[in-house]
């Protein structure tokens, strides 16, 4: 086995052993952020619970029957009409019973529409308890939705009676069709909705590269750090081994649990925000639908430039570490590098770089955490030159990062910086 | 040839002069001892032979590479001990000795030699199967100090082997040291500020004060030289005068 493999391996056993580090990164992320969206689930499905309706009817004319009737068939929606003189009464009866929508049908409802006037119902939600009115509101839309069919079809039929041609033209004599072209094809998909499916891949893009940047920089800064609070770096430098195959084994190892644990954030994190998307309910189109497939070339050119910006951010912290005295000292250097570096990166979730102002463009440019956001987008939109260019930038950047890095490793600085942090202070 | 030379060897941190310009010389085979109170500049002086400082002055040789050009060989041909070191704590004791005995096994002896030799001077028995976390300040330094002539280099730097060791054990810690320059040829130079451990252990010594090599010799004509009775009495003489005295001393 190689130097190289040697430190790797004993890297990853030492780093592996640490129930403490092991417990924080891994298994917290994968049980608590299911649970938080397990609450959130139990929330939405108790507010999608069964709507139970009192009904009050004052009218006596057939319209009224046909709102009941309408009601009675809407799917999760129960009926219960009660007889009662007035609003209080009704309300009275509700509570006590444990119902959460009154709809009160009001005296003269059959007659106004006949004679073309509008006609009153009235929806009251009972708010009770910590549900934070959620099951109200999805009990409202139940009702609403039934309004809306029954006011369509009044019209439709009032239009019919009144008028020649076709009711619905006559109701919404324009109809739009929305399309959206893309990559020069067109999609029978409005823009506004193509706009949310990117969205919501732009937002989850930066997050996902922000939590796999941090965590590696962390975790190769606090190994560092490690060897210095343990007082094992000493003894780490003295050994038969090139310096830049301990700065490279420590590396390849830190980075190995460090995507570990930047996986086992995301699959919680997914876990967290799936349970909450499948209640509010999915688009029901992917990128795959609207022809934004990553080629095989594409594919590889991104691999290559997450690859890079992750060399990157192990070789700075690495750097930034050897100023740090122990790991408390590691991660607040660290942050302080590294989080000025991909802040800004984030108004890639709501702006496209070709539209902001110049300045703020090459800013974002010369950042090695923009590189991969932007890379996720031109790799499904097909623009492979954008790319070769931040494979070429992060290639070097990483490359004189890294040298910079091996080099502190083979002067006497990550000994003695530790001694003038200290007389500063 | 010698196994290590230092001329005119000098180290600054920042305005504190740590070395003035210091020079000895050690035989291949000899235990040299290193010897002076806190601070006089001993530690740096095997930092930077161990290549882990650079000298800001003078030059060190480890049988015949410069410490500063020659740092991939000077590290082939040592092994260095500091005086506060530690293991890797998720560790075991056995996969200690493993990793390092794995690095080593190029430079000379096998890795299952070596790994025999370490289990045997660590002295830790069935608690090599423990992790280094759980040993004491006593155990962890058996283990470290197995861990350096394990690998039977060429030259053993070792800074105040016995620290934190008990009488037993640093007794026997001695033993080896002097087993190992005796029957495998291993240079020793080892620093320390108990001047009679080392009068018992080494064939020379340098006395150190505030970064400046007062005297070398062996203990014995040092004693004659100064008419002292140890190491301690030989010191007091030199630099007593120089030195202002506190409370204690």
């Amino acid at each position: 086995m190689s130097d190289f493999w040697i430190i790797v391996k004993k890297e990853l056993k030492d780093l592996l052993r640490d129930k403490g580090l092991i417990f924080g990164i891994i298994v917290v992320p994968l049980l608590i952020y299911p649970a938080l969206g397990q609450m959130m689930q139990i929330g939405f499905q108790q507010a999608q619970e069964e709507t139970k309706i009192v009904l009050v009817n004052f009218d006596e004319g057939d319209y009224g029957s046909l709102l009941i009737k309408t009601l009675e068939a809407a799917p999760n929606v129960t009926v219960t009409t009660i007889e009662a003189l007035n609003l209080d009464e009704a309300l009275k009866k509700a509570q006590e019973e444990d119902y959460n929508m009154i709809v009160v049908i009001s005296k003269d409802f059959s007659k106004a529409i006949e004679s073309n006037q509008k006609a009153q119902v009235e929806i009251y939600g009972i708010v009770k308890g910590i549900s934070g009115g959620m099951r109200e509101s999805v009990s409202e839309g139940r009702v609403n939705a039934v309004l809306t069919v029954i006011n369509d079809y009044l019209a439709k039929l009032k239009i019919q009676q009144s008028i020649e041609g076709n009711p619905d033209a006559i109701l919404r004599p324009i109809d739009a069709k929305s399309y959206t072209v893309i990559k020069g094809r067109i999609v029978p998909v409005p823009p506004s909705l193509v706009a949310n499916i990117i969205t919501s891949q732009s937002i989850s893009m930066p997050l996902v590269i922000f939590v796999m940047i941090i965590i590696v920089a962390q975790m190769s800064a606090g190994s560092m750090a490690m060897e210095k609070e343990n007082k094992t770096l000493e003894t780490l430098l003295t050994l038969p081994v090139k310096r830049i195959t301990i700065v490279a084994g420590k590396m390849i190892g830190t980075a190995t649990i460090g995507i570990i644990a930047a996986v086992a954030y995301m699959i919680g994190m997914r876990n967290y925000l799936g349970s909450m998307m499948s209640s509010s309910g999915e688009i029901g189109i992917s990128l795959e639908d609207l022809g934004l497939i990553a080629t095989p070339q594409g594919a590889i050119l991104f691999v290559i430039i997450m690859f890079l910006a992750i060399t990157f951010a192990l070789s700075f912290a690495m750097l930034l570490a050897v100023f740090a005295e122990d790991t408390k000292s590691a991660n607040t250097i660290v942050s302080a590098g590294i989080m000025p570096m991909v802040f800004p990166t984030f108004i890639l979730m709501f702006a496209d770089i070709e539209t902001l102002p110049l300045a703020i463009k090459y800013i974002l440019l010369a950042l090695p955490f923009s590189h991969p956001i932007l890379a996720s987008r031109a790799m499904l939109m097909g623009q492979y030159s954008s790319m070769y260019v931040s494979v070429l930038y992060l290639g070097i950047l990483s490359t004189v990062t890294l040298l910079i890095t091996a080099r502190f490793f083979t002067t006497e600085k990550l000994l003695t910086a530790k001694l003038r942090f200290r007389r500063k202070r | 040839m010698s196994a290590v030379k230092v001329e005119a060897l000098e180290k600054d941190y920042g305005k504190v002069k740590a070395l003035k310009g210091i020079s000895f010389e050690i035989k291949e085979g000899e235990i040299f001892g290193l010897i002076g109170p806190n601070g006089a500049g001993k530690s740096t002086t095997l930092k930077i032979l161990a290549t882990l400082l650079t000298p800001t002055g003078g030059r060190a040789e480890v049988f015949g590479h410069d410490v500063v050009k020659d740092g991939d060989e000077v590290r082939k041909l040592i092994s260095y001990l500091p005086e506060e070191a530690g293991a890797y704590k998720n560790l075991k004791g056995i996969e200690y000795l493993q990793f390092m005995a794995k690095l080593y096994a190029k430079t000379g002896k096998s890795y299952e030699e070596m790994l025999e030799v370490g289990v045997k001077l660590s002295g830790l028995e069935s608690r090599l199967n423990d992790k280094v976390s759980t040993y004491s300040k006593g155990m962890t330094r058996k283990l470290l100090l197995a861990r350096a002539l394990m690998v039977e280099p060429k030259l053993a730097i070792l800074d105040e082997p016995a620290s934190g060791l008990d009488i037993i054990n640093a007794y026997s810690i001695r033993q080896t040291i002097k087993q190992f320059a005796k029957e495998k040829g291993i240079t020793f130079l080892v620093s320390s500020h108990n001047m009679l451990e080392v009068e018992f252990l080494c064939d020379r010594v340098a006395l150190i004060n505030e970064g400046v090599i007062v005297e070398t010799g062996t203990p014995k004509e040092l004693k004659e030289k100064y008419e002292a009775e140890n190491l301690e009495e030989v010191f007091m003489s030199i630099v007593g005068g120089q030195q202002k005295v506190g409370v204690f001393g």
